[in-house]
Order: structure tokens, then C-alpha cells, then sequence
């Protein structure tokens, strides 16, 4: 077990490299440039051009500029955004925690709403209630993401007004303590049901699906006709064979909670790293972009190797050695 | 005694519009310490029926009429308390797929224990542990196996986990529903021949469903022959197979290879089973019978007693008393 870790430890870290290496040769292949957009598009001069070219080292070649890249980050330092002029890593590490927290509760709430509605349908399988759900779910599937979030503004903050339109804090208030966090909770109830609605399909249909075809396997026959009673068969039995498709969606939703909800950040103005990934793709702003695929690609490899863990602890028929 | 009667037992599969006729008036009874043979090919409702005496085919899709007493029980609208008591305590199963008969994601022993405290709902741990291991020595199974996960066992050895399972509190009545249909003939013989010495030390009155006459011939007294979900022949095996009155099972009989006695060249019976959703009108297998005459294929015969115990459904029996 311990070796299978190391083992896997490894291949992720030399995974996050070649990201790394595709990632920097596709962004500086696209078309565009930071420097004309540093230097505005007015009538730019072309003595400040060549000065920020030289700054940010765009005058050398690209494996020249890879291999620094590459030898600063083993130091620690992700290098400086042309943007915001300041240390990608205190960028990121400013945003990272909200963007945790939105997508990290968004997606705890959603497999936990999902997969409870999915277990009830996929029990009471066509009956009236599991109808409604599956149709519910079907709707909230094919809905925009975007869409539903500005609906949600439209009707809760903008008309009823129960709630704010944007932002994660009222900054004219400045709260702290209690009422700091009874601001954010409230600034979160929007974009965070929007995160929810939008997920609870994919559990919904996993569990279900799941759950059918647990219940038809040979061993709740075996239970059933030892007189076991469903309640028993179903909470023990059922439920811990129906689980594991379950982790697998979860593991992966939750690899992608740094930069997952970009659309929704950007709909709800919430400052996470979703906006920031925005912004530095709309600017070309190298540095930051990398620093944020990076983020994104080693959560990526991480969690991957939990959801494995999660995997063989579950099933005794997953074993690494 | 009659330990089970089973009386008229219709089953029929809904399916949308169709109608399917898997179990079709089937009439009989087996005394206590019998061991029963139910054979007949894929199709012909052998499990069904089983299935449906133990009232495990789900009552949207299926009608189920007759009786299945037990010991003056009518198992088949008996209250679910009642039949919950009456299930594994007097009657168990080993199903015909042991691979999946038990849940891969729990230890053997946990799943033991489980199905033990449903009937004794306070045993200790100790206790429950003590009693399969006695049951895993009398199919020679290692005490070890209580600590592992199914897919750590072989398919011999889940089968035997599973006739071990199944003798958990002393069943009166032990269905094998093609337990060892899916094992190499060695291990099959194994597993057969243990059950028998198994009877001897326990008192057990068992159905055998199999499509294997040869497994039917070494570990049965009596057969039912199905064809199409209808009784066809009914009686002792020795019997039966020796002197089959109806041509179905003579059919059968001549299937199979003889170890002993001359080489005949092995038949099989021409034909399918018919459609069950329209069955012919008169004799079932009159399609696929080289004796039918107009007469089978307008009208039914209705199983007919060759002696007290005897009885084919057939035209050709003759004389006997005509019996419903």
C-alpha cells in the first residue's frame, strides 16, 4: 500500500511537469500578446514595447524563457502577473479561499441533496415522487449554469430584494466577527444554489442508476429470502455497493473546485480564482494563467490519488499492492 | 407426511401487454425427507416456480395463483411476518449463481451474522462464529473463510459457503436451485456427494433444480419433469427414468450419454420451446412430439396416474385413474 502511494505520488508529480510543459507551449502558441495589451492600444509607443518585452524577459527564446519559468517555480516563486504587478502566488492565495468555499460547500451540499433523492428514487423506482425528481432533474440538467444564476439575481436580489446581487462582502459595511460571516453566508445563497441546482442532476442519476442495479443483483435475493428485513438489506447492503460510482463523481468535481465555477464566480462577481483565471486569459497575462493551471492540475492529480484511496477503502476487491 | 403440496400453481409474467404463462397448473407433493429433482430445459419454469412458492418475484409483474402448503401454511398468502419466520429457518435457498449470492463489498462472516440474528436476534458474536465454523467443516470449508470477501473464495468454495448459509438453522426444506450447475464436474461430484452424507446426519427434505438428469439420477428419489411451465411426468426416479411414459422425457432420457450399458447414439428433441405468450391449443409439446395425433393437438391431457405415485400428462397413458 505504502508503495503503491509512493508509486503514484511519483506519476502524479511527473504528470503535473508535462501539464506544466503542454500548458505553456499551448498558451504562448495561441494568438495575442501581453505586451500590445500592457501598452494599450492607443497609439502605443514602441520604446515602452520594447522595455516591458525586456521586463518579463519576452525578448528570449521560448526554452530560454521555459527553463527560467521552470527553475523559479522549483524555487517557490510562481514569478509576477503583468497585470496586477504582483507575485502570482499571493494572487492566487488571496482568491483561493473563497473559491474553496463556494465550490467546496456547493459541491458538498449537491452529493449530499443528489445522491439522498437519488437513493429514494432508485428505491421507490417508478413511483409518483421518483417521477417528479427525474423530471426536476432533467430540467435543472439542461439549464445554463449562467442562465439560472442571473434568473436567481433577477427574482431574489433584484425584485424581492432578500438578498445581495454580488460580491462575497458588503465592503461599505466592513463587518467583522459574527456578522462578517452572516454576510458572506448571505452573499453565498445565491451563487451557491445555483453551484447545487446545477450538480444535483449528475448525482441524482448516478445514485439512481446505481441503486437499480444494486437492488437487482443476486445478494438482495439472498437477504430477502432469509426473511432480512428490506429496511436492513437496503441501509447496510445496498447502500455500501451503491456507493462507489458515487465517490468517483465526487472525486472528480472536487478536483476541479479551484477553478470549477469560473461561470458562476464571474455571474455572481465573486472574487475567487475563477475571475482571476478569466481575467488572465483575457489579458494574456502568462505568469498568472500558468500559476493558475498549475493550482488547478496538481488539485487534479491530488485528488485522484485520494479518490483511489477512498476507492480500495470501500471496496475490499480494489487492492493496491 | 406431506412436508409440501404444491396445488394448481399458476404463474404469469405481465410484460406490458403480454401475457406469460412461465408456470402452468402444476399439481404435486413431496413428503418429509423426500429429495426431489425438478427438471426440464432453460425456460420451462423450474425456478419460477421456486421463486414463486417462496413469493419472491415481484407482484408488479407477475399473478400467481394455486397453493403452496406448508405444512398447512399456505406459503403463498401467508402474512409477511409469518412467511419472514417460515423464510430460511424452514425453508432455504443456495441459489444457482454463488458468485453473486453474496454482497462482494462485506466480509463472509459479517453477512453470516446478519442472516443469523434475523432469527436470533440476540446472539453473541461468539456464538454465531462457533456455528458456521461447525457448518464450514461439514462442507469443508476452512474456519479462515469467515474473515474473507467473496471474491477471495473460488467457485467451488462459494458454493459451499452458500450450502453452509443455507443450512444456517436447520431448514426443513433446502432448494438447490442449479447449485452445481456452474461447477467442473469434479468439484460437482464433491459437492453432491457431501450433500447426501449431509442428509444423513440432518434431517432435510430437498428440491433439486437442474437440467442435469445425471445429477437428478445419483442424488434423487423423485422427479418432476416441467416442459413449458406444465407438469409432464411426475414419480419415482428410478421410475421414470428407467420406464418413461411420456415422450417428453423419454426425450430427455435419450439426451443424455449412459455410463453403463450399450452406446446409443444420443437424440435430441427437434424443436423449441413454443412461445408462451400464445401457447398451442391441446398438448404443449405435441409441436415437438414424433407421437401426436389430432387429438393432442386439439385437447389437453390432463396429468394422468400410471400408480399411486406415478403420473404423466399424456395421452398415450392409458387407463388409471384420470386425477386433475
Amino acid at each position: 500500500m505504502k508503495k503503491y502511494l509512493l508509486k503514484r505520488i511519483v506519476t502524479a508529480f511527473g504528470i503535473v511537469l508535462f501539464v506544466i510543459l503542454l500548458n505553456y507551449v499551448i498558451i504562448r502558441l495561441a494568438p495575442g500578446d501581453p505586451v500590445r495589451i500592457m501598452a494599450g492600444f492607443d497609439n502605443p509607443s514602441q520604446e515602452l514595447m520594447d522595455a516591458l518585452t525586456k521586463k518579463y524577459g519576452l525578448d528570449q527564446p521560448l526554452y530560454v524563457q521555459f527553463w527560467r519559468y521552470i527553475t523559479t517555480l522549483f524555487k517557490g516563486d510562481m514569478g509576477d502577473s503583468y497585470l496586477y504587478n504582483q507575485p502570482v502566488s499571493s494572487l492566487i492565495f488571496e482568491r483561493v479561499g473563497a473559491s474553496l468555499l463556494l465550490s467546496g460547500v456547493s459541491a458538498v451540499l449537491a452529493v449530499l441533496i443528489g445522491s439522498t433523492l437519488g437513493l429514494y428514487a432508485g428505491r421507490h423506482h417508478g413511483k409518483a415522487l421518483d417521477r417528479t425528481f427525474s423530471g426536476v432533474a432533467y430540467m435543472l440538467n439542461a439549464m445554463p449554469s449562467f442562465w439560472l444564476g442571473i434568473m436567481l439575481i433577477l427574482i431574489f436580489a433584484s425584485t424581492l430584494k432578500w438578498l445581495p446581487t454580488q460580491g462575497m462582502v458588503n465592503i461599505r459595511k466592513g463587518y467583522t466577527g459574527w456578522a462578517y460571516v452572516v454576510d458572506v453566508l448571505q452573499h453565498m445563497v445565491l451563487p451557491c444554489a445555483t453551484l447545487v441546482a446545477v450538480q444535483i442532476p449528475t448525482y441524482f442519476r448516478i445514485t439512481k442508476s446505481s441503486v437499480m442495479q444494486v437492488m437487482a443483483e443476486e445478494f438482495v435475493t439472498t437477504f430477502r429470502v432469509t426473511g432480512m428485513s428490506e429496511r436492513k438489506i437496503f441501509n447496510k447492503y445496498v447502500l455500501k455497493n451503491a456507493l462507489l460510482p458515487i465517490v468517483t463523481v465526487f472525486g472528480i468535481n472536487l478536483a476541479y473546485v479551484i477553478s470549477g465555477s469560473t461561470l458562476i464566480e464571474i455571474v455572481f462577481s465573486w472574487p475567487g480564482v475563477g475571475v482571476l483565471m478569466y481575467r488572465s486569459i483575457s489579458m494574456r497575462d502568462y505568469n498568472l494563467l500558468m500559476g493558475v493551471y498549475l493550482l488547478i492540475s496538481i488539485s487534479v492529480a491530488f485528488m485522484m490519488i485520494v479518490v483511489d484511496l477512498i476507492y480500495a477503502w470501500l471496496d475490499p476487491r480494489i487492492r493496491y499492492d | 407426511m406431506k412436508i409440501l403440496e404444491i396445488q394448481d400453481l399458476c404463474v404469469t409474467y405481465i410484460a406490458g401487454e403480454k401475457r406469460i404463462k412461465a408456470v402452468d397448473h402444476v399439481s404435486f407433493a413431496i413428503d418429509e425427507g423426500d429429495s426431489l429433482g425438478i427438471v426440464g430445459e432453460s425456460g420451462s419454469g423450474k425456478s419460477t416456480m421456486a421463486m414463486a412458492m417462496l413469493r419472491l418475484l415481484d407482484p408488479r409483474y407477475t399473478e400467481i395463483t394455486g397453493a403452496a402448503n406448508y405444512r398447512g401454511e399456505n406459503l403463498l398468502t401467508v402474512d409477511p411476518r409469518r412467511l419472514s419466520e417460515l423464510r430460511w429457518k424452514d425453508i432455504a435457498v443456495v441459489f444457482q449463481k454463488s458468485m453473486n449470492s453474496l454482497s462482494p463489498v462485506h466480509r463472509i462472516g459479517e453477512q453470516f451474522e446478519d442472516i443469523y440474528r434475523v432469527h436470533e436476534p440476540k446472539a453473541s458474536k461468539k456464538e454465531i462464529r462457533e456455528r458456521v465454523e461447525k457448518l464450514f467443516a461439514m462442507v469443508n470449508l476452512a474456519p479462515r473463510v469467515y474473515n474473507l470477501y467473496p471474491h477471495e473464495l473460488s467457485g467451488g468454495m462459494l458454493q459451499r459457503t452458500s450450502i453452509a448459509l443455507s443450512l444456517l438453522f436447520h431448514p426443513k426444506i433446502l432448494i438447490m436451485d442449479e447449485a452445481t450447475t456452474a461447477l467442473d464436474v469434479v468439484t460437482q461430484g464433491q459437492i453432491l456427494s457431501e450433500i447426501k452424507k449431509l442428509e444423513k446426519s440432518i434431517a432435510v427434505t430437498r428440491m433439486m433444480i437442474t437440467h442435469d438428469l445425471s445429477v437428478v439420477a445419483t442424488s434423487c428419489q423423485k422427479i418432476i419433469v416441467l416442459y413449458a411451465g406444465q407438469l409432464m411426468e411426475f414419480g419415482y426416479v428410478r421410475d421414470v427414468l428407467a420406464n418413461p411414459r411420456h415422450p417428453y422425457t423419454e426425450g430427455l432420457v435419450r439426451s443424455f450419454p449412459s455410463l453403463h450399458g450399450k452406446k446409443e447414439e444420443l437424440l435430441s428433441i427437434p424443436g423449441s420451446l413454443p412461445d408462451l405468450s400464445n401457447p398451442p391449443q391441446g398438448c404443449i409439446f405435441a409441436p415437438r412430439c414424433p407421437y401426436a395425433t389430432d387429438q393432442c393437438r386439439a385437447h389437453r391431457p390432463e396429468p394422468r396416474h400410471i400408480d399411486d405415485l406415478h403420473v404423466a400428462a399424456c395421452w398415450r397413458v392409458k387407463g388409471g385413474i384420470q386425477d386433475a
